[in-house]
């Protein structure tokens, strides 16, 4: 996926050199790359139902690209958290702070899981979140 | 012997009168699908399509079809106006520009083009039809709104899949692209970004070259039509000023007529998309002339009788009017608890420093456009109301619109970078991988406009008076309240049941949310915010400050241009948290999987099957 994303990127950055467009000032404005992104609340347990679970966690602003994922890794054992959830966010510009969800689906009933949470750039880098392993059990 | 012929002749005379009277009739009342005081070589009109269950058309459909028209009509006569009052602009200079009124004899051409009803096998669909300026150039029948949700084309009653898109600012969006930093592509036109705006370097220019040629909106079978139809306009010699004298001397065969009263996708045409035979030369021209017909009508969208910038908002940014309490705490809401403003981009804000408090003000002379350009998958639930679920089964014409019936899925920008049914060829393959991260994707809408509706139905919110529309891609939202409460609390109320299937002691929309139609890719900036009833209801007060047409000088009157058009009902009662539960109908189960024709097409939805 990465070498895709990179052959992406030239090809847009090529396109973008021979053409420029009055309207780009509208998108999403890129804000500055935090130089350290700090999980300030959570991670928590915001929903937890039969097909549905939702972790949260705050942070400040990461910047950089306005479209971020929510990354969940989890997994029955805390010493191997080998599955991943990802869910899309927008970066709010006029907030300090950015809450992050990601919604976990077809979960085990009355299982506990363990978590670690990180979240990336949409382009898959990483914003290099240091979070603690939780857990939590499924109804 | 003579006074028997003349009763005979008499009596013949009388048949063939009454035949005509209700032949004309059936024609022009019930079937609302003939080509009036136009030949052709149809001797009866086709028979209605209507592959529907009870319930799923409204009861008032023909009735309100002919209002609508009656209303483009009005409009149509209005920029025949227009026209003849416009000092003719002169062509000069190198290269040769038309000086003067160029820009008001492009954009009144448009508008003439917009609302011809000539623009359709059946004579009957203007693009105005299903974007009328009274909602902000959506849909116009409030009827249609609540019940099929798309509207229906030329030759009734295919529909189509989705809801009709706001004309205002959609010029504005840029030519669909890729953000290398963001791996995310942004413009477009249309709810899945179909109209790429890649040829003509004008997304909605392309956008307006869609439904003429569209299956079940005006259905024409070739887009040779236009230029033949264009051929006997009354403003053809506008479009001569505007494109050049000539442009439209194209020697069409002499079976044109009878293949453009013909809808597109007749089993008679098989596959091929230009049924007309020209010479090359005339295919030439005639594709330059449906280049000129998307520029045309894109410049009227684009410039003031469409797209003004004459909100509240707009007069609040320039000074020229103080925000209503609720209107600055919708405002600041919009740009902080309510997070609406990370994709209807406000312009303005900026990153508030610790300390600092958003005091809902903008730059001076600003004109944000309150969307990203982006693409975005709210979670909503598959509607089981619109009107594509039922078109399983042959028309009159030998056409399916949709053979997998409840197996469809809306993927949106996913299906249209695999060129995948129901959506158009990509003509970018580069971007074909990123499909299953766009799956779900529809296109973010700027807010502006989206509460426009008729004076004498003030708002879009029960209990009214109010103008019956229909919020997103599917329609399946039916106030601002609802729009609002959606964002706020989609992930506080969700139930793994579809729509029309919410548990006993629960109400859909307002304590139960029905599961997603497509899981995969849904946004999850919002769906838990927090909002108390009152602030939900100041971000709809603030919505509707994005109305164009305020006047600060006389601000109980809308400036708007053709506003004043609608000649139908406006609807009164009951809530705007629960307006149009009444129509809600259970979707079927169990709901078919989604067609392998949608979802087995590689790149297969990661990181899960779509069910």
């Amino acid at each position: 996926m990465n070498k895709l994303l990179l052959k992406l990127a030239i090809a847009a950055a090529t396109g973008s050199l021979l053409s420029s467009n009055p309207t780009v000032a509208q998108l999403s404005p890129t804000t500055p790359k935090a130089a350290r992104v700090r999980i300030t609340q959570g991670p928590e347990l915001e929903l937890a139902k039969e097909y549905l679970t939702i972790i949260r966690w705050t942070t400040n602003n990461p910047g950089g690209s306005p479209e971020h994922f929510g990354v969940v890794h989890y997994g029955t054992d805390p010493k191997n958290l080998s599955q991943t959830a990802k869910s899309p966010i927008r970066l709010n510009p006029s907030h300090s702070s950015t809450i992050f969800r990601v919604r976990l689906q077809a979960l085990k009933p009355a299982t506990t899981y363990y978590y670690t949470v990180d979240s990336m750039e949409s382009n898959g880098k990483s914003d290099g979140v240091i979070s603690p392993v939780k857990k939590f059990t499924t109804p | 012997m003579r006074e028997r012929r003349l009763t005979a002749l008499v009596i013949l005379c009388a048949v063939v009168a009454a035949t005509l009277l209700i032949s004309t009739e059936f024609l022009s009342a019930q079937n609302g699908q003939g080509k009036e005081g136009k030949g052709g070589d149809r001797d009866t009109p086709p028979p209605f399509y209507n592959p529907y269950p009870p319930g799923i058309l409204p009861a008032d459909l023909l009735q309100e079809i002919e209002r609508v028209r009656g209303e483009v009509r009005f409009i149509e006569n209005e920029a025949l106006a227009e026209w003849q009052a416009l000092t003719p602009p002169t062509l000069t200079g190198q290269p040769p520009t038309l000086e003067g009124t160029g820009y008001q004899a492009v954009q009144t051409l448009g508008k003439l083009m917009n609302f011809d009803e000539h623009m359709s096998p059946f004579e009957n669909r203007a693009c105005g039809f299903c974007h009328m300026p009274y909602t902000g150039f959506s849909g116009p029948i409030p009827s249609v709104n609540l019940t099929m949700i798309a509207y229906p084309g030329s030759f009734q009653f295919r529909a189509g899949k989705r809801t009709a898109q706001r004309y205002t600012y959609s010029p504005r969006y840029p030519v669909l692209q890729l953000y290398p930093d963001q791996a995310l592509l942004f413009g477009g036109n249309f709810w899945d970004g179909r109209s790429t705006g890649y040829l003509l370097q004008s997304a909605d220019a392309e956008q307006a070259q869609h439904p003429p040629v569209d299956t079940q909106e005006h259905a024409l079978p070739d887009t040779a039509c236009i230029a033949f139809r264009l051929q006997t306009a009354a403003y053809r010699p506008l479009f001569e000023t505007v494109w050049g004298v000539g442009s439209l001397d194209i020697k069409f065969p002499h079976n044109t007529e009878e293949i453009c009263e013909t809808p597109g996708g007749a089993a008679v045409f098989g596959t091929n998309t230009m049924p007309i035979q020209l010479k090359p030369e005339d295919r030439a021209k005639a594709n330059s002339v449906y280049d000129h017909w998307g520029q045309s009508i894109s410049f009227f969208e684009d410039g003031p009788q469409v797209s003004p910038f004459t909100s509240k908002v707009d007069a609040n940014i320039n000074g020229l009017y103080t925000y209503t309490p609720d209107e600055l705490a919708g405002a600041i809401l919009f740009a902080g608890k309510g997070n609406c403003n990370s994709c209807h981009i406000d312009g303005q804000r900026t990153l508030l420093t610790p300390g600092q408090t958003d005091t809902g003000t903008y730059a001076v002379n600003a004109r944000p456009l309150f969307t990203c350009f982006g693409y975005s998958n709210l979670g909503l639930p598959l509607n089981p109301r619109d009107a594509f679920f039922y078109q399983t089964t042959p028309d009159f014409f030998g056409f399916t619109a949709n053979p997998l019936g409840f197996g469809y899925r809306d993927l949106g920008l996913g299906t249209f970078l695999r060129s995948g049914f129901g959506s158009a060829p990509n003509p970018n393959s580069a971007w074909i991988p990123l499909a299953p991260r766009m799956d779900g994707r529809q296109q973010v809408s700027t807010v502006r406009n989206v509460a426009m509706t008729p004076p004498q139905c003030p708002t879009t919110e029960a209990p009214g008076p109010y103008f019956q529309k229909e919020f997103f891609h599917n329609g399946y939202i039916k106030s601002l309240k609802q729009l609002v409460h959606f964002y706020n609390t989609r992930d506080k109320f969700p139930f793994p049941v579809t729509s029309g299937h919410c548990p006993a002691g629960t109400t859909e929309k307002v304590d139960c949310w029905p599961m997603p139609e497509v899981p995969d890719n849904i946004d999850m900036t919002v769906g838990n915010l927090g909002l108390t009833d009152q602030e939900e209801n100041q971000l709809v007060i603030i919505m509707q400050g994005l109305n164009d047409g305020f006047d600060p000088a006389n601000p109980s009157v809308s400036t708007y241009p053709d506003i004043n058009t609608f000649t139908g009902k406006c609807m009164t009662g009951g809530t705007a948290a629960t307006q149009g539960n009444e129509v809600l109908i259970p979707t079927p189960t169990p709901l078919p999987a989604c067609a392998s024709a949608v979802c087995g097409v590689p790149p297969l939805p990661a990181p899960k099957p779509i069910p």
